[in-house]
C-alpha cells in the first residue's frame, strides 16, 4: 500500500499510519492475510523515525487490524475489515459533524443544511 | 540508560560573547535527537564540542562515555560525523578519498564505503571537485558512515541540498537510526526533523530552551481558535500553560500547553466563549511560540562580568 505523510496535517503522524491502514482495509486494498511492510522498510520508505512507525503498528494491533504471525512480521487480521468500516463511518461521522456545527454557527437552519446536501449529492451523481 | 552524549554545565566563550551559555543535554542511546536553533544560537559550537574540535571553558562534555576535551580524537574515531560544509581533499577522486580515510579506521572500512558509494551512485573515478554539492554530501555521508558508527553527528546535514537529495539523507539516517544507533542532528529543516527526530532541543542564544520527546510537545500543545463573546473579556487563566497568544478584536488564538480534556469541556461551557476551534500545531508553529518566549522574557539575566564589557 502506499502512504501520503504530511507532518503539518495537525494529525500526529503515527495516527496518520494508523488511519490510512485502517482506510486501505476498509476499501478493500488491503485484506485479511496480506502483510504489512516491517517497521524498518517503511521508515525508510517515508524517511519518518521507526518508533513512530512501531507506535503506529502497536495501536492498529491493540485496535485488531493487525496481528503478529511468529516470526515473519503483521499480518492483517481477520475481522479487520468489519472494524475498519465501523471506524471509517465513525470517522465520516466526527467530519460531518463538524461541518454540521459551522454551519449551525453561520446561522442556516436545518433546512437550508438539508437541501444544502441534497442539492451536492445530486451533484455528485450526475457527475458520477 | 546510560546517555551516549551528555553535557554538563558547558560554557563556551568567543570574547565577551557565550557561544554556548551553561548548557546541559543528555541524549539517550538509540534515539534521533535534533537540536534546533536560529543561526548563531549555538548549534556548531555544541557539537564541535562534542568531537572535541572546541574546548569549552567551563564544564564537561562527554561521548560514549569518553571526555571530548582531553580524548577528542578517541571520540572522534568512535562517531560518525558530517560537518555543514565538509571538508575533503578536492584533488583526490571518489575510490581515492575512500581509500585514504580507511587507513584511519579498522579493516573492512573501505569495503563498505564502497558499498555506500554504489547505494548513493558515486562516481568512484570523478575528482572530489568536479562532484555537484549533493555529491559531495554524500561522499562525506559514506566516509562517516563506513566504520559503522555507534553514533551518528550531523551538523546541518541537508542544508543548500537539493529535495532528492535530502531525501535519500533522510532515508539513510532513519535507516541508521532502526538499526539502534543513536543520532544526533541539527537542522534548519522543521519538517523533516518533525519526520525523523524522537526528541528535540531547542537552543536560544547558547541556552537550552525546551529538551523533550517530539510526542509529547504534540501531545500536550494545542492550538486554540476561540472567538470571545460579544463583550466579555477573556480570563487571566485557561487552566493550562500559554505559550503564546494573539488577540485581534472578539479573535484570540493561544497556543496552550497541558490543556486535559476536563479543562477543555470546561473552556466550551465558559460564559465568555461563543466558539472554539482546537487543532494540533506543527513543530513549527511550536519552536516559534517557544523561541518568541525565550526572546521576550525567559531569558537569564546577564551576569555581572558580561556588563562590564557592554559600553
Amino acid at each position: 500500500m502506499l502512504f501520503h505523510i504530511d507532518p503539518n496535517n495537525g494529525l500526529a503522524i503515527y495516527e496518520q499510519i494508523a488511519r490510512q491502514v485502517k482506510f486501505a482495509v476498509a476499501g478493500g486494498s488491503l485484506r485479511s492475510g496480506h502483510m504489512v511492510p516491517s517497521v524498518r522498510e517503511l521508515a525508510k520508505e517515508l524517511a519518518i523515525n521507526p518508533n513512530t512507525i512501531a507506535r503506529a503498528y502497536r495501536q492498529l494491533q491493540d485496535d485488531g487490524v493487525l496481528e503478529a504471525v511468529r516470526g515473519t512480521g503483521l499480518e492483517v487480521a481477520p475481522g479487520a475489515l468489519e472494524r475498519c468500516r465501523q471506524e471509517r463511518l465513525d470517522l465520516i461521522r466526527a467530519r460531518l459533524r463538524q461541518v454540521l456545527t459551522e454551519a449551525r454557527q453561520s446561522q442556516l437552519d436545518p433546512d437550508e443544511i438539508r437541501a444544502l446536501v441534497e442539492a451536492e449529492l445530486s451533484l455528485m451523481h450526475q457527475e458520477a | 540508560m546510560q546517555p551516549v552524549i551528555r553535557l554538563d554545565d558547558v560554557t563556551k566563550r568567543y570574547g565577551s560573547h557565550r557561544a554556548v551559555d551553561n548548557l546541559t543535554l543528555k541524549v539517550p542511546s538509540g534515539v534521533v535527537y535534533a537540536l534546533l536553533g536560529e543561526n548563531g544560537a549555538g548549534k556548531t559550537t555544541t557539537i564541535r564540542t562534542l568531537l572535541g574540535l572546541v574546548a569549552p571553558d567551563e564544564g564537561r562534555a562527554t561521548v560514549l562515555g569518553l571526555d571530548s576535551t582531553r580524548q577528542g580524537h578517541l571520540v572522534r574515531s568512535r562517531v560518525g560525523y558530517v560537518a555543514e560544509r565538509p571538508t575533503l581533499y578536492d584533488w583526490m577522486t571518489v575510490s581515492e578519498i575512500g581509500w585514504f580515510t580507511s587507513g584511519f579506521y579498522p579493516s573492512g572500512f573501505y569495503d563498505r564505503y564502497l558499498k555506500l558509494a554504489a547505494q548513493y551512485e558515486l562516481p568512484l573515478k570523478r575528482k572530489i571537485k568536479h562532484l555537484s554539492k549533493g555529491m559531495r554530501a554524500k561522499v562525506a555521508l559514506s566516509l562517516a558512515l563506513a566504520h559503522e558508527p555507534e553514533v551518528l553527528i550531523l551538523d546541518e546535514p541537508t542544508s543548500g541540498l537539493d529535495t532528492l537529495v535530502r531525501r535519500e539523507f533522510l532515508e539513510g539516517m532513519v535507516d541508521i537510526a532502526a538499526a539502534g544507533r543513536t543520532v544526533l542532528l541539527s537542522s534548519h529543516q522543521i519538517g523533516e526533523v518533525e519526520r525523523v527526530a524522537d526528541r528535540i532541543a531547542i537552543l536560544h542564544a547558547g541556552w537550552l530552551v525546551i529538551d523533550e520527546k517530539l510526542d509529547t510537545l504534540k501531545d500536550e500543545i494545542r492550538e486554540l481558535n476561540v472567538t470571545l463573546a460579544a463583550g466579555a473579556r477573556p480570563p487571566h487563566t485557561l487552566g493550562g500553560e500559554i505559550l503564546s497568544e494573539r488577540r485581534h478584536q472578539h479573535q484570540w488564538q493561544l497556543l496552550v500547553r497541558g490543556l486535559d480534556d476536563e479543562a477543555l469541556a470546561a473552556l466550551r461551557a465558559a460564559p465568555w466563549l461563543q466558539e472554539l476551534g482546537v487543532r494540533t500545531p506543527s513543530l513549527e508553529e511550536i519552536f516559534v511560540a517557544y523561541l518568541k518566549r525565550a526572546d521576550e522574557g525567559h531569558r537569564p539575566a546577564p551576569t555581572a562580568e558580561e556588563e562590564a564589557v557592554l559600553p
